[in-house]
């Protein structure tokens, strides 16, 4: 519908737009999901609305725009990978205010609205910023979420001679390298009595740890900030709970995420934590579906309701809510909440399923060497491989995914397993 | 190309030899001869793996440039696409080694590439008529076929029932 000639008429509401699928969020999920679409209905008009002004890019790159090593345009999802963009419709800086699912139709702050067949909520999460902490609002004080974040970040690093990253998680740690990279000094305050301890047991986090000493970061363990000191210039420090204070330019928060629900209040979309999925991505209202960071899905091994913040799962729910979204009924196989693979300073590493085993039953195989470590977690019965961790040596982490996404019976090759030895020919011979 | 080839893998021939791991390395050498791809540092590296199964299988494994490549929707840089000739390719220039590729091929047949810090797989050889290790199997354990033409072994469709529960 072409809005220009419309807005001369009298009495009709120039502000209104139909599009057979609107996706909500331009993102992994909103994106895969847009593409996917795309390719089973050739025809049908797909929107994507972005609160974000950038065009949609693939997030974990823009700590390499505070290192200075890609520019936006080298982060670009359109056109790179599985994202040919053909026909889909993305309006930036379009944030929906308001859902009706009885009239189909969306409202965006600005008052325009969008009427669907087939909506999708993509919506992702922001940082969480702990409320406790003092002081947050200051200038130089950062949560490392969105190219616009980033951008802010790398310029606020060339006046920053010391930064504190509040947080030991993996945002944290790639946030804290892309400024080592520009030559700050960084300080890591984690709670937790280990880095990355949403990913291993403290225990199992030493190898990560020696790297990560070994590159020059400074790690405090055990401590919190209560509150960030600040003057006009910005940022100029942190007390910890310690009574220690750190001089600083720069605090990057790194806490966790929330997902972003606001704008289904009185929708009578069932949000609880997030947006409730069924086991076929549709959300609780008719012809609406949800997907990546923002939905509630389960894990396919206990059936538990999660919420995951990854790429890679929110790309794979985007895409099978695209397949329902088109009319393919397509169950979503639900995912673990724990499915990393990154390299820190020199360190790979892969932690994926049930990495925590201090408290459980399981039979558990740590095996070290100097520069590596596994351990493979199995159920208590010992044949099913439930969970994995590998650090310095991550060779074939995705047959051990299978395996425990499968749930398969590991009896003929449970030694190669424990032995990090598993190959593809163990499932075929 | 309207069908495109596929490198199938008949594992009841393969003697493990290791003459397509050579084969590949060469190719994806600079000088592109045996004698020059030793020399180099870092040593080039082949994408093709010949892996030993009890009591005496050997299995030789090449990335299958899988139709819902599961590498290619998992890569969080948009590193990984399909050519217009049906290879899943991983462009180094974008790579940034996080590994997340690796993470998810079920078949283990991404390298990482330590010196320069990247992914890389099996590219079909760009530049020949047949790929290198095909040329190089001495026992016809390695063929290239459009997917038709090969009327294939059982083995071959395990592998491929796999590719479909993962692509989900
Ligand atoms: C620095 C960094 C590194 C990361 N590294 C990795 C990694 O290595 N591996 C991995 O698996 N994951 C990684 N992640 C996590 C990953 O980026 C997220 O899990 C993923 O982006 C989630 O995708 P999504 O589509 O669900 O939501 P998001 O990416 O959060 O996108 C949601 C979009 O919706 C928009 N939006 C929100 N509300 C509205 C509204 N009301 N109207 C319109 N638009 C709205 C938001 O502005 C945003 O653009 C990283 C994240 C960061 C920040
Ligand atoms: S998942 Fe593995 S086998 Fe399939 S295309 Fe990717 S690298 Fe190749
Ligand atoms: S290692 Fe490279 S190709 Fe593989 S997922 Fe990461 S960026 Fe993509």
């Amino acid at each position: 519908m072409p809005p220009g000639s419309l807005s001369k008429r009298k009495g009709v509401d120039v502000n209104e737009h139909q599009s057979q699928y609107v996706i909500v969020g331009g993102s992994a999920a909103g994106m895969a999901a847009a593409h996917t679409i795309r390719a089973k209905d050739v025809r049908g008009t797909i929107t994507v609305l972005s609160e974000e002004p950038d065009v949609p890019y693939f997030r974990p790159l823009i700590p390499f725009l505070v290192s200075g090593q890609k520019q936006p345009e080298d982060m670009a999802l359109t056109g790179s990978g599985p994202y040919m963009g053909a026909d889909i419709a993305v309006k930036t800086g379009a944030r929906v205010a308001a859902c009706d699912p009885d009239s189909r139709s969306l409202t965006l702050e600005d008052g325009t609205c969008y009427g669907y067949e087939k909506v999708l909520f993509a919506t992702g999460s922001r940082p969480y910023v702990p409320p406790e902490i003092e002081g947050t609002g200051a200038e130089g004080v950062f949560a490392l979420r969105t190219l616009a974040d980033a951008r802010s970040m790398a310029a606020r690093a060339a006046r920053t001679a010391h930064a504190v990253m509040l947080g030991g998680g993996l945002l944290n740690l790639k946030a804290a390298f892309a400024l080592l990279e520009r030559g700050v000094k960084v300080t890591l305050v984690v709670y937790s009595p280990e880095v990355l301890s949403q990913l291993m047991d403290p225990e199992d986090a030493y190898l990560v740890r020696k790297a990560l000493d070994d590159a020059g970061l400074t790690i405090h363990t055990g401590a919190s900030a209560t509150a960030i000191q600040s003057d006009p210039s910005g940022v100029t420090g942190v007390a910890l709970d310690n009574g220690e204070e750190l001089a600083c330019q720069m605090v990057c928060i790194g806490k966790g995420v929330r997902p972003n629900v606001e704008f289904l209040q009185g929708s009578g979309v069932a949000v609880d934590g997030g947006i409730v999925a069924d086991r076929f991505t549709a959300a609780s209202r008719p012809d609406t579906y949800a997907a990546g960071d923002v939905a509630v899905t389960h894990d396919p091994i206990s059936g538990a309701p999660i919420m995951t913040a990854l790429w890679t799962n929110a790309v794979e729910m985007g895409r099978c809510a695209g397949m329902n979204m088109a009319g393919i009924k397509t169950a979503y196989t639900g995912t673990f909440g724990i499915l990393n693979a990154t390299q820190v300073a020199d360190e790979p590493f892969v932690a994926m399923g049930v990495v925590h085993t201090r408290s459980g039953d399981y039979e558990i195989h740590r095996r070290a060497t100097a520069t590596t470590f596994r351990k493979l977690v199995f159920d208590p019965g010992g044949n099913r491989l439930v969970g994995a961790v590998f650090v310095g040596d991550i060779r074939n982490a995705g047959l051990y995914r299978y395996v425990i996404r499968e749930r398969m019976d590991v009896t003929g090759f449970k030694p190669a397993i424990i032995d990090h030895t598993l190959h593809y020919g163990h499932f075929i011979c | 190309m309207s069908q495109p080839k596929e490198i199938f893998v008949r594992t009841d021939r393969c003697v493990g030899c290791r003459s397509c791991i050579t084969a590949c390395a060469v190719e994806h050498s600079a000088s592109k001869t045996l004698f020059g791809a030793i020399a180099e540092t870092p040593r080039p590296k082949s994408r093709v793996y010949v892996e030993w199964v009890a009591p005496d299988h050997k299995v030789p494994l090449v990335c299958r440039h899988c139709e819902d490549a599961p590498c290619m929707h998992a890569c969080i840089s948009g590193a990984i696409h399909r050519d217009a000739d049906g290879v899943v390719r991983t462009d180094a220039d974008k790579c940034i080694g996080c590994w997340t590729c690796v993470m998810v091929c079920p078949y283990g047949v991404i390298g990482r590439h330590l010196e320069e810090h990247k992914a890389y797989r099996c590219d079909r050889c760009p530049d020949r008529e047949i790929p290198a290790c095909v040329d190089a199997c001495p026992t016809g354990a390695l063929v290239y076929q459009t997917v038709p033409a090969y009327s294939g072994a059982a083995r071959q469709h395990a592998s491929r029932e796999l590719v479909q529960a993962e692509g989900g």
